[in-house]
């Protein structure tokens, strides 16, 4: 919950705003899994005794349960990182055909520059994927509105929306004007089955209302304010939309500005009359040419940004170069490594995979950062759960037998369990090793099943990860401390020997966990 | 109120305070009704690696990042990372790590560094004393005000000497 000042004004990250927005709008229900840069939106929103908020097992559950929210009747809100959104994808596709019965809002947070995160995608595509709105805010005051108007669009227009945000949003702190809350809308459950039953000669019906639907909202896009011309010298203008604008402004105070705050649907006409009123047109967008490749396709001459500038985050020194059509200058800049802290017991745990000369498949977590030296004892991550499929996909191809998966606690409940039915299933020997810290560690220590505690830290329903694993067909499950040095090195060693799938449980509570209570 | 921006860099490295030296910053200029952008990334940097935050707050702010030489004042609170950090330094820009020994020599308890050096900077800025300590009231837990505060006015007195 924000702090409140006399003045009703307070100091938040573009993650609090958002919060506050959907709070100021009426929200019900939100859903998210942790992941950086997204998590504080959640944690926000569960200060609300108002709102109902979890922690999901993964993505795509809590997509469904907040899609499914919105269905009942009540305002809802699902919030991710950019990764997080592809395990949410299959539902999201087909909630852009059944629409909602209240507002729905996405809120994903792209990470350019990789601060945190795998890869780099620039979600903006989803909206044109999916042909659902795309609202781009580029500081916390706007984030907050633009939150709000969301929910508005979401109603009209019968469809979930998706906010973008970026790390620089997310974790840029503005001063803030709070605002009362509306009214949250009573939840109203009816039978409508064209509409929610996606059967194909449903769903037919449904693909005509939403091609209907992107024709509306084309229109929206072409009169609202979020789509804002600020005129200038009309020397040069700018297309932009989230940060790059702020960058822009401060190097280029005087330009001709189309601030795309709705980048999708496009609003051409707008877009065409804005080129009309400026000497020199350039297009500036952080990552893809997303703006830029449909600009082009209007026929619209314009400067876009050199391609060597679509991958790594922006900044405003690099808007000179990227106006004078410049190539960007690679500055090798020294900075300090993250690093497991120190009596962290991933250390031990990997140090006895190193003895052993394993090949490791990780997973998404701190443990991640055992790849680096001096450990050096982790070999692929590529998303989460991998660290047990893969685990299982590299042995089809190498002789060698020590090959070991590892996931975290939370990693394994998101979705390493199905990774391991599947193991069984298919008569898979090794070992997968559950490095089981009791928390979400890497996105600062949220609850999951396995806690046994809510996002509100309070009792609930525990997930025995030993009971799951052998459910799941694991032949031997071990539980063991890693600290205990030579137990856990002659229980991997033992395991890693047998004709079995074993799962070992190295546990031990992370050390921040009792500090932060 | 002037038009002028004022950037501050913050630096440092994991677990020193640097985000909660620019958190007593940004809502001290919150209080004194200035427009803000802070800027700082959370996630994996927190693991001991490199922590970085830019303050910057004025009439209006656009960017929440400084640029190469843009920043009126340098608050470094690791040796090791100032050589990186002081580019971010204008020409005649204040670099605080000037302070940095007498600070540290000052207080006992290193975690209590961040503050006093806030306290130091806190000379040199155009925010009431009242807004610094209503800052420290808000971001800081009822038990550790008193002692902030306190720490935060030796700094200041260091900034004056």
């Amino acid at each position: 919950m924000a702090k409140k000042t006399t003045t009703q004004k307070s100091l938040l990250s573009g993650n609090e705003a958002i919060a506050q927005g959907a709070y100021e709008a009426g929200l019900s229900v939100a859903c998210a899994y942790p992941g950086t840069p997204s998590t504080e939106i959640l944690e926000t929103l569960a200060k609300f005794p108002v709102i109902d908020a979890q922690w999901s097992v993964n993505e795509k559950v809590a997509y469904e349960v907040a899609l499914g929210a919105a269905v009942s009747g009540v305002r809802s809100l699902f919030a991710c990182k950019h990764v997080g959104l592809n395990v949410a994808m299959d539902p999201l596709m087909t909630s852009s055909y059944t629409g909602i019965n209240a507002g729905f809002v996405i809120i994903v947070a792209d990470d350019p520059g990789m601060h945190s995160s795998q890869n780099e995608q620039d979600t903006r595509w989803v909206s044109i994927y999916s042909k659902m709105p795309l609202l781009e805010p580029s500081s916390p005051a706007e984030a907050k509105e633009y939150v709000k108007e969301a929910f508005k669009i979401s109603e009209k227009y019968d469809t979930p929306v998706l906010v973008r945000v970026t790390t620089r949003v997310s974790h840029t702190k503005e001063d803030v004007i709070l605002k009362q809350r509306e009214k949250a809308q009573k939840g109203k459950l009816e039978k409508n089955a064209p509409k929610y039953v996606m059967i194909p000669g449903h769903a037919r019906q449904r693909h005509e209302f939403v091609e209907k639907r992107l024709k509306k909202l084309t229109s929206l896009s072409e009169r609202t304010r979020l789509n804002k011309i600020e005129p200038g010298d009309g020397k040069i203008g700018f297309i932009t939309s989230s940060v790059a604008y702020l960058y822009l402004k401060d190097r280029y105070p005087d330009a001709s500005y189309l601030k795309l705050g709705m980048s999708y649907p496009f609003c051409d006409e707008k877009i065409r009359a804005f080129a009309k009123t400026v000497k020199k047109l350039f297009v500036v967008e952080e990552l893809d040419p997303f703006l830029e490749e449909h600009i082009k396709a209007l026929g619209i001459k314009f400067t876009a940004k050199d391609p060597s500038f679509r991958t790594g985050e922006l900044n405003p020194e690099l808007m000179p170069e990227i106006v004078g059509g410049r190539a960007k200058k690679v500055k090798k800049v020294v900075k300090r490594m993250p690093r497991l802290c120190a009596g962290c017991s991933h250390w031990a745990s990997f140090a006895a995979l190193k003895k052993m000369d394993a090949f490791v498949a990780g997973d998404i977590g701190c443990y991640t950062l055992a790849c680096l030296p001096p450990t050096s004892a982790l070999h692929t991550c590529v998303c989460m759960g991998a660290g047990v499929t893969l685990h299982e996909g590299l042995r089809k191809g190498a002789a060698q037998k020590k090959i070991v998966g590892v996931v975290g606690d939370s990693t394994f409940v998101h979705s390493g369990v199905t990774g391991l039915i599947n193991a069984a299933y298919n008569q898979v020997k090794g070992v997968v090793l559950i490095l089981d810290n009791s928390t979400t560690a890497m996105t600062g220590g949220q609850q999951h099943p396995g806690t046994g505690l809510s996002i509100r830290d309070e009792p609930t329903k525990k997930l025995i990860l030993e009971d799951l694993c052998r459910a799941c067909g694991a032949d031997n499950v071990d539980v063991i401390d890693p600290m205990d040095v030579k137990g856990f090195a002659a229980i991997l060693e033992k395991r890693i020997n047998e004709d079995a799938l074993s799962v070992v449980i190295s546990r031990r509570p992370c050390r921040l966990i009792k500090r932060r209570v | 109120m002037n038009d002028k921006v004022y950037s501050i860099t913050f630096g440092g490295i994991g677990g020193q305070g640097v985000l909660k030296a620019s958190e007593i910053c940004g809502w001290a200029a919150l209080y004194a009704g200035y427009h803000i952008k802070k800027s700082e990334v959370h996630g994996m940097a927190q693991r001991g690696g490199s922590v970085e935050s830019h303050l910057r707050f004025g009439k209006k702010v656009y960017s929440p990042l400084i640029s190469t030489a843009g920043a009126d004042y340098l608050v470094c609170f690791h040796r090791e990372e100032h050589p990186r950090l002081k580019t971010f330094l204008k020409k005649g820009g204040a670099d605080l790590t000037a302070s940095l020994d007498k600070v540290e020599a000052a207080v006992d308890n290193p975690r209590c560094v961040n503050t006093c050096l806030i306290g130091v900077l806190s000379t040199m800025l155009d925010i009431d004393q009242k807004c610094w300590m209503r800052a420290i009231e808000t971001v800081f837990k009822k038990m550790l005000v008193a002692e902030n505060k306190k720490i935060f006015r030796m700094g200041r007195d260091i900034g004056l000497s």
